[in-house]
């Protein structure tokens, strides 16, 4: 077995001199980064990226607002998809307020994926038997479309990832310009968490005879709520 | 100005028609012509299929003969990508030579280069009524960076249509012992381009190297298209003419 | 593995009368190129971003002792168990190991160059365990037993109604050749999978070594789920795979999506700093690294090579090369196939009997080069292995004889123009309307398909100075 003392030094053989054990210089990077002027032009060039990628989505500004696009999308299939299964809204522990009232006054009860099993195993199935999993997001990226979310104990990986369908969350103030801005405050929570999803659209491959089909292993359907203050 | 002409290997062998009208049109230009006796081949044959130290001892012939030349163009941007490109690789171990390489470097061309960017004279007044497209080579294209400068010349060329062609991009296969090395790819790779000149509808495929246009029309004429195949020297050479 | 039995020669004379593959490599090419030119226009300065692109990956592996060994660290720390491998069978048995502790029965995994590298499948499966490729091309060839024909689309080269017809006799009866159903299927028949799979493993696009993080993007979601539902996870990653901290992630994320396939991000980037913490409600307990060398470190201490450790795995290179587009990736016979395949396979594998015809898999035409996204001259590392082979004698002897001739009379002007009077009249007997049209070989490689000129009854150095005589 080779241990990592020999490994790392015989790469520092073949480059001729010792282990540096100072970090290296970072090299200086200078690209020009894609940036709008405010928040407004981020949350409509997000949404129409969004949108590019085969995702639903809508600006909200009030509950009302918040009701009336989740009924455009869903109608009362939620209410049927309950009859079958209770738990087939699968969520995080905490989402928005305002998510979390137009849940309640639709009637479509939210199951907390933490708390729909103390078995790891049986949350997968639950997550795998559910319609919708919903979530919040941490950090938009306009340029890409793509919502950001860290892993943490209230929050599961497997709900935007399992079910047919996911709808995110997001306040209108976390969506930035590039990744590069993304990533800068990734960098600055110091250790990461172990899992950061960035999601940019609904699943898709190509892989036959190079014909785009959407859905083969993740979402199929993919929603997101910009709350606008 | 003195030019001192780079008459290649493969021109010198088979298309000395091209090197003549080269020299022609260059002393239409006002220019004093020579062509530096000794000079063979950039060495790119050998050094492309690994045989570094027999293309240096070609190369160092080559860098000789044109030692006391002013201004060095050739009607190949493969052979000139060759020296700019290669040269410096090749001598790097060989201080003298090395030097000498650069020397060469700075005042070698190829033939479009020369007239279009150093002579400023994209337009050498010639007429000729045909339909034509235009294959970039790869060497000169990607390795010598010559855009512009074939375009330009043939714009200005008088009743001259030029087509676009399709994919023109694509390698066309020749690759100098590619072409014999590995046939049969070499072989599918000109029928394509092939195919592309068809398509374009033009009657004369143009080019700035005798490598690949020798590979398409050599396909062509296989296959029975009656496509001619020029190189851009033998098209001004024959518009100029009175 | 059929191909691997064959000749360079019958694998391309295969490809090359297989049309169905010629025509779905070009359009898979001719699409992904032109959605990187979409992707990179849009970007606003390609150039300035290859450039960072590049200086990222020198200085990377000018450092990747240090930036290594800090990942290794970092990993550590946080109880990941990191295993380094010299040789792809040392990677191979701390996998089996791994898997056999675990008394793992099925393995799923997600796109990885480096377990085709140490042909794990084959490996695992011998010692009686499932594992399924969870991508939905890679999934195709596992079923056809086939190595990838594209590193990015792994099965380009099966028609839909082939794959229908792999399928069949696992959906025990016959499915339409649609692409909807087809993938409707993949997601029936992978969901059960998932949801069973004992042991996870994944590919690395990046491993961030400030944070110890390893960077993923699929397409499909499959790598979300090898890396989320499994209780073990294992990551295969090549040790040249790091970049120093999320600074330069952006920057490679951003070249790597756009030249793949010309998107702004893949759909789904993951970034996962292992193992899950303990509160989380979901993720792999256990978290395996291993980090192949494989003669990696060879290719770090050449500095003829070293270069080609730059390279990010995006496929651009293969999506403009001519022969790549003429052949497909099987013909190469390698693993890694394209021109950054033709680089890296010899350097690896050092072999140069069976690999030995890889650099002359190219027209040297340079469009790899211009199209890799971190600058990688991969057509003059061609010329360059090429030269080494030449160097170390694997050459054939004719081939030498024939360059020390070139040599020769190729330095030697007045001496050449006597051979040349002398080809012009050896020429006759083949020359039909001023074009030889036949001759012996090599010539006859060329005659076969293409007409060629007749050597001149005077070379332009005679006629010139015939003319010069005259004045």
């Amino acid at each position: 077995m080779t241990t990592t003392k020999d490994f790392i030094n015989g790469l520092s053989s073949k480059l001729g001199r010792p282990t540096p054990t100072k970090a290296p210089t970072p090299v200086e990077i200078s690209v020009p980064q894609y940036r709008l002027s405010n928040t407004e032009e981020r949350v409509s060039i997000f949404l129409q990226n969004w949108h590019a990628l085969g995702g639903k989505g809508a600006i909200v500004r009030s509950e009302n607002d918040l009701l009336q696009s989740l009924q455009e999308w869903f109608r009362d299939q939620p209410i049927n998809w309950i009859k079958e299964n209770k738990l087939a809204l699968l969520a995080w522990d905490m989402l928005p307020t305002i998510a979390e009232s137009a849940f309640s006054s639709l009637n479509w009860p939210l199951t907390r994926y933490t708390q729909s099993s103390l078995n790891i195993r049986d949350r997968y199935s639950i997550a795998a038997q559910a319609e919708l999993g919903v979530t919040g997001s941490d950090w938009g990226i306009a340029l890409s479309g793509t919502i950001v979310m860290n892993s943490n104990p209230l929050r599961g990986r497997a709900i935007s990832l399992l079910p047919p369908r996911h709808l995110a969350f997001i306040e209108a103030a976390k969506i930035r310009n590039n990744l590069f801005e993304v990533l800068h405050e990734v960098s600055a929570l110091g250790t990461p968490p172990a899992a950061i999803e960035m999601i940019s659209g609904p699943s898709r491959t190509s892989d036959i005879e190079m014909d785009l089909s959407i859905g083969v292993h993740g979402p199929i359907e993919v929603y997101v709520v910009v709350i606008q203050d | 100005m003195k030019v001192s002409l780079f008459a290649t290997c493969l021109t010198n062998a088979f298309y000395p028609e091209v090197d003549l009208t080269m020299a022609k049109i260059l002393k239409h230009l006002g220019h004093t012509v020579d062509v530096p006796e000794g000079q063979v081949c950039c060495g790119q044959i050998a050094f492309n299929s690994g045989y570094v130290d027999d293309a240096r001892e070609v190369a160092r012939t080559l860098i000789n003969s044109f030692e006391r030349s002013e201004v060095v163009v050739g009607p190949s941007g493969s052979c000139i990508a060759m020296i700019h490109h290669y040269y410096p690789t090749l001598f790097e171990k060989e201080p003298v030579y090395l030097k000498k390489a650069e020397n060469l470097i700075q005042k070698s061309y190829e033939f479009s280069q020369f007239v279009v960017d150093v002579l400023k004279q994209p337009d050498l007044g010639a007429h000729y009524k045909a339909k034509a497209t235009y294959h970039p080579s790869c060497h000169a294209t990607r390795l010598l960076g010559i855009g512009e400068a074939p375009l330009k010349l043939l714009q200005n060329v008088k009743g001259l249509e030029l087509l676009p062609l399709p994919e023109s991009q694509l390698c066309c296969g020749f690759g100098g012992t590619f072409s014999v090395k590995m046939p049969k790819i070499s072989e599918a790779m000109v029928a394509e381009k092939a195919q592309h000149v068809l398509e374009s509808g033009a009657d004369i495929l143009l080019g700035l190297d005798m490598g690949c246009l020798m590979n398409i029309s050599g396909y062509l004429e296989k296959i029975n298209k009656p496509v001619k195949t020029m190189h851009i020297i033998q098209l001004l050479g024959e518009g100029i003419k009175p | 593995m059929t191909m691997y039995n064959l000749t360079t020669d019958q694998r391309v004379d295969e490809a090359l009368a297989n049309n169905f593959l010629r025509q779905a490599t070009r359009r898979a090419t001719d699409r992904l190129r032109n959605n990187k030119y979409k992707a990179a226009d849009e970007l606003g300065n390609w150039e300035e971003w290859r450039g960072a692109g590049e200086t990222i990956r020198k200085h990377v592996i000018a450092n990747l002792d240090y930036y290594l060994n800090q990942l290794i660290e970092q990993m550590e720390k946080r109880g990941v168990h990191v295993h380094l491998a010299k040789t792809p069978a040392d990677a191979v048995g701390i996998v089996r190991k791994i898997v056999h502790e675990q008394e793992a029965k099925n393995v799923l995994k997600s796109k990885s160059m480096i377990s085709e590298e140490i042909h794990l499948n084959h490996a695992l499966e011998k010692d009686g365990v499932a594992v399924v490729e969870t991508d939905l091309g890679e999934y195709i060839i596992q079923i056809a037993g086939e190595p990838p024909s594209h590193i990015i689309v792994p099965a380009m080269h099966k028609t839909r109604q082939q794959v229908a017809d792999l399928f069949e006799p696992i959906a025990g009866h016959a499915l339409s050749s649609d692409t909807p159903t087809l993938t409707r299927f993949v997601r029936l028949q992978m969901r059960e999978q998932f949801l069973r799979g004992d042991i996870g493993i994944t590919g690395c696009n990046f491993a961030v070594a400030e944070t110890g993080s390893i960077v993923m993007v699929t397409n499909e979601g499959n790598g979300r789920m090898v890396s989320t539902l499994p209780r073990v996870q294992i990551t295969l990653m090549g040790m040249e795979r790091i970049v120093p901290s999320f600074r330069e992630l952006d920057v490679l994320l951003n070249l790597l999506a756009r030249s793949a396939t010309g998107q702004r991000l893949s759909s789904y980037t993951t970034i996962l700093t292992p193992p899950k913490h303990s509160a989380d409600s979901d993720g792999p307990e256990e978290y395996h690294l291993v980090i192949l060398d494989h003669n990696r470190s060879e290719i770090l201490g050449d500095e003829l090579f070293r270069t080609a450790l730059n390279c990010i795995r995006c496929g651009a290179c293969f999506n403009v090369c001519p022969v790549y587009r003429q052949l497909g990736g099987h013909a190469y016979g390698s693993v890694y196939s394209g021109p950054i395949g033709s680089v890296i396979t010899p350097l690896l594998e050092k072999d140069w009997k069976k690999w030995g015809h890889l650099p002359y898999f190219s027209s040297l035409c340079g469009a790899c080069s211009e199209a890799c996204p971190v600058r990688i001259p991969l057509h003059d590392l061609l010329v360059k292995l090429r030269m080494r082979k030449t160097q170390s004698g694997h050459t054939p002897q004719v081939e030498q004889h024939i360059f020390k001739a070139y040599r020769y009379f190729f330095s030697r002007e007045k001496t050449l123009r006597r051979v040349l009077r002398i080809g012009a009249h050896l020429q006759r007997p083949f020359v039909r309307n001023h074009r030889i049209s036949g001759g012996p070989p090599p010539l006859s490689n060329w005659t076969k398909s293409r007409t060629l000129p007749m050597v001149a009854a005077k070379p332009f150095m005679q006629v010139w100075a015939d003319l010069k005589n005259k004045r």
